[in-house]
C-alpha cells in the first residue's frame, strides 16, 4: 500500500508536468500531419500505387487502421524516442539539479526503494502515452476515412508484409502491435533512466541516450553487419513489428522481449549502484 | 538523542570534515556554527545518510545511520535553506508526495500541521506562487509530518524577513518547550544560534574548533567599561590586582578575581567611581576571536 501512495506521488509529478501536455500535443500534430498527407491527393495516390503495385484494394486497405499504423510508426520513431529519453533523463537527475532530492533523502527511504518507485513511473507513464499515441491516432484517422476497412502493414527493414481485410483481425493485430512497441520502448526509458541516476545534467542523459540508440540502429544496418543485427538493441526493440506478421512467431517476439527485458534490469541495476555510491550535498 | 561521532570526510582529496563529533540531548537545541564551506552542511547531509563519511558513525535515536538509516530517520524532519519543492504543484500535494516516503499520509495530522504553520488558506495554491517565508513554512510543515522527534535546521531563516524571522524562531522555541523537540541548527547568523541555542559548536575549514555553553560563554568573560577618577592612580590599583587596562575605559579582571575587591580597593583609594560596568561578550565577538586565534579552550560545561 505505501508502494502504491508513493507511486501514485510519482505520477502525479509527471503527469502534473506542463512538458507532459506539450508532448501530447506534439504527438497529436504529428498524427495530424501524417494524416492530412494520406488524405491530400498525393498521398492518397502513393498508397493507392503501393496497395495496387501488392495486389491489395485500395478501397480495403486505404484505412483507419493503416494509416494508423503509420501514424504510430513515425510518431514513436521520431517524437516518442525524443520524448521518452527525456523523461527517462530527467526522472532522477532533474529532482537533484532542482534540489527536491534534498528533502526527499530527509525521509526514511531507500535508494534502492526510491528508484524502484521512480522506475515504475517511468515505466507505466511510457506505456500509457503509447497507448494514448495509438487510440488518438486510430479516432483521427477513422474520422477522417472512416472506420471500417483492413489493415496494411509494410516495413522493409524488418521484411513484414502483411495484409489483414477483417477489421477485427486488423484491430486485434494492431492493438498488440501497440502494446508490444510500449514495451519497446521501456527500454529506451531504461537506458535513460540508467544514466539519470549518475552525476549527470538531465538533458546529458537523454542526449547520450539518443546517441547510443542512433549509432546502434545505424550500426544495424551496415551491410557487413546484417549477419549480427540481432544483437543490436533496435532490432530488439523492433520485435513488436514481428505481431504484424501473418503467422505470428512467438518465439522469436518471445525471446527479444526476454532479452531486452534482461537488458532493463541490467541497467536498472547499474543505475541503482551508480545512485547508491554517489554522496548527496545539501 | 544525535550522537555524532569521529566523522571525517574528504571530496576529491580535499578534507571537509576532519574528525567532527559532538552530541545533542533530547530536548536541547544545539548549534552548528561555521563560515561557507566550514563542513557544517557536509555534517547534516551525512546525518542524514546523503553523503558517506570516510570514517565514525551518527546515531539518531539509538540507530545507527550507516546501517539502519530508514529506523535511524523515523522521527527526524528536516529544512534547508531555500527548500525545493515541485513548484508545479500544490503546497498540499508536496506535502502528500513527502510524507509518503516516510511511510503514509493522514489527512487529519497534514490539516493540523499546515493549520499550526499557518498556511491553510495557500495550501491548495502552487507552490510556484508561494512567497520565500511561504515556502520556509511549507518546509516546517513537512518537517513536522510525521512526528519527529529530531528537527534539523540547515540555515533556516536565511532570507526571510525580519518578521518571519521572529515567527520561526518563535515556532521552534515553542515546539521544544511544548513536545521537548530537539533541534540542530545549522547557521552563520550569529545572533539567531545566540538567542536560540544550548550549546553550541563552531566549525573551521571542517575542524571542531569550540563546542560550549552559549550562556556561560557570554557571561563568564570579566570585561569591565568603567569611568574612574583619576585615572592614572585607578591604573595602578588594577594593574596591583592583576588586570590590565585594554584601551582607555575598557578593563579586564583576571578570571576568578571577585570585580567587588578591586571597587573595594578603588573607594579605599579614594578612586570616584562613575562607572562599572560588565561588558557581555556576545558570540560574534567571541566567534570573531577563535577565529583569528584559530581555536578556544572551552568554558567549562555541564
Amino acid at each position: 500500500m505505501i508502494f502504491l501512495e508513493q507511486l501514485r506521488g510519482e505520477l502525479r509529478k509527471l503527469f502534473a508536468r506542463p512538458r507532459t501536455y506539450m508532448g501530447y500535443g506534439a504527438f497529436l500534430a504529428l498524427e495530424l500531419l501524417v494524416l492530412t498527407f494520406y488524405k491530400l491527393d498525393k498521398g492518397k495516390r502513393a498508397a493507392r500505387q503501393v496497395l495496387e503495385q501488392n495486389g491489395l484494394d485500395f478501397g480495403t486497405f486505404y484505412s483507419s487502421l493503416s494509416i494508423s499504423f503509420m501514424m504510430i510508426l513515425l510518431s514513436m520513431f521520431t517524437l516518442g524516442s525524443i520524448f521518452f529519453a527525456l523523461v527517462g533523463g530527467d526522472i532522477v537527475a532533474k529532482e537533484n539539479e532542482d534540489g527536491n532530492l534534498r528533502l526527499v533523502f530527509a525521509r526514511p527511504i531507500t535508494r534502492l526503494r526510491l528508484l524502484l518507485v521512480k522506475y515504475t513511473a517511468v515505466t507505466i507513464y511510457t506505456l500509457t502515452f503509447v497507448l494514448f499515441v495509438s487510440v488518438t491516432g486510430y479516432l483521427m484517422a477513422a474520422a477522417a476515412v472512416g472506420f471500417n476497412g483492413g489493415l496494411f502493414v509494410i516495413e522493409p527493414k524488418m521484411k513484414i508484409f502483411s495484409a489483414f481485410p477483417a477489421w477485427s483481425e486488423g484491430a486485434t493485430r494492431l492493438g498488440m502491435g501497440a502494446v508490444g512497441i510500449g514495451i519497446s520502448m521501456i527500454t529506451l526509458s531504461s537506458i535513460a533512466f540508467m544514466f539519470s541516476c549518475m552525476r549527470i545534467k538531465p538533458s546529458s542523459a537523454a542526449i547520450i541516450t539518443l546517441t547510443i540508440l542512433f549509432v546502434d540502429m545505424i550500426l544495424q544496418n551496415f551491410p557487413f553487419l546484417k549477419p549480427y543485427e540481432e544483437y543490436f538493441v533496435t532490432y530488439r526493440m523492433s520485435a513488436w513489428l514481428f505481431m504484424l506478421e501473418k503467422h505470428i512467431d512467438w518465439a522469436k517476439i518471445f525471446e527479444s522481449y526476454v532479452l531486452l527485458g534482461g537488458l532493463n534490469v541490467t541497467l536498472f541495476t547499474i543505475g541503482w549502484l551508480a545512485f547508491q555510491t554517489r554522496d548527496f550535498k545539501t | 538523542m544525535l550522537e555524532v561521532s569521529g566523522l571525517w570526510k574528504q571530496f576529491g582529496g580535499k578534507p571537509a570534515l576532519e574528525d567532527v563529533s559532538f552530541t545533542v540531548k533530547k530536548g536541547e537545541i544545539y548549534g552548528l556554527l561555521g563560515h561557507n564551506g566550514a563542513g557544517k552542511s557536509t555534517t547534516l547531509g551525512i546525518i542524514l545518510g546523503m553523503v558517506e563519511p570516510q570514517q565514525g558513525s551518527v546515531m539518531v535515536g539509538g540507530f545507527d545511520v550507516g546501517r539502519e538509516r530508514a529506523q535511524a530517520l523515523r522521527k527526524v524532519g528536516a529544512i534547508f535553506e531555500s527548500p525545493a519543492f515541485y513548484e508545479y504543484l500544490s503546497g498540499w500535494e508536496n506535502l502528500r508526495i513527502l510524507t509518503s516516503y516516510s511511510g503514509g499520509f493522514n489527512k487529519d495530522d497534514a490539516r493540523e500541521v499546515v493549520e499550526r504553520v499557518g498556511l491553510t488558506k495557500r495550501i491548495d495554491s502552487k507552490v510556484r506562487t508561494y512567497s520565500h517565508g511561504m515556502r520556509q513554512r511549507l518546509a516546517l510543515a513537512q518537517a513536522l509530518l510525521p512526528e519527529p522527534e529530531v528537527l534539523l535546521l540547515d540555515e533556516p531563516t536565511d532570507g526571510l524577513d525580519p518578521e518571519g524571522i521572529h515567527w520561526f524562531r518563535e515556532f521552534i522555541l515553542g515546539l521544544r518547550r511544548d513536545r521537548g523537540m530537539t533541534v540542530l541548527f545549522n547557521s552563520h547568523l550569529l545572533g539567531e544560534v545566540e538567542i536560540m541555542c544550548d550549546r553550541v559548536a563552531i566549525l573551521r575549514e571542517g575542524r571542531r574548533i569550540y563546542e560550549g555553553n552559549v550562556r556561560e560563554l557570554a557571561g563568564d568573560v570579566p570585561v569591565f567599561n568603567v569611568v574612574l577618577d583619576p585615572w592614572d592612580k585607578a591604573c595602578e590599583i588594577i594593574h596591583a590586582h592583576g588586570g590590565e587596562i585594554m584601551e582607555p575605559g575598557k578593563v579586564s579582571l583576571p578570571v576568578g578575581l571577585d570585580p567587588a575587591a578591586i571597587v573595594d580597593a578603588l573607594v579605599a583609594s579614594h578612586v570616584r567611581i562613575r562607572a562599572f560596568t560588565p561588558v557581555r561578550k556576545s558570540l560574534e565577538d567571541f566567534y570573531m576571536e577563535i577565529r583569528r586565534n584559530g581555536s578556544a579552550d572551552p568554558p567549562a560545561t555541564d
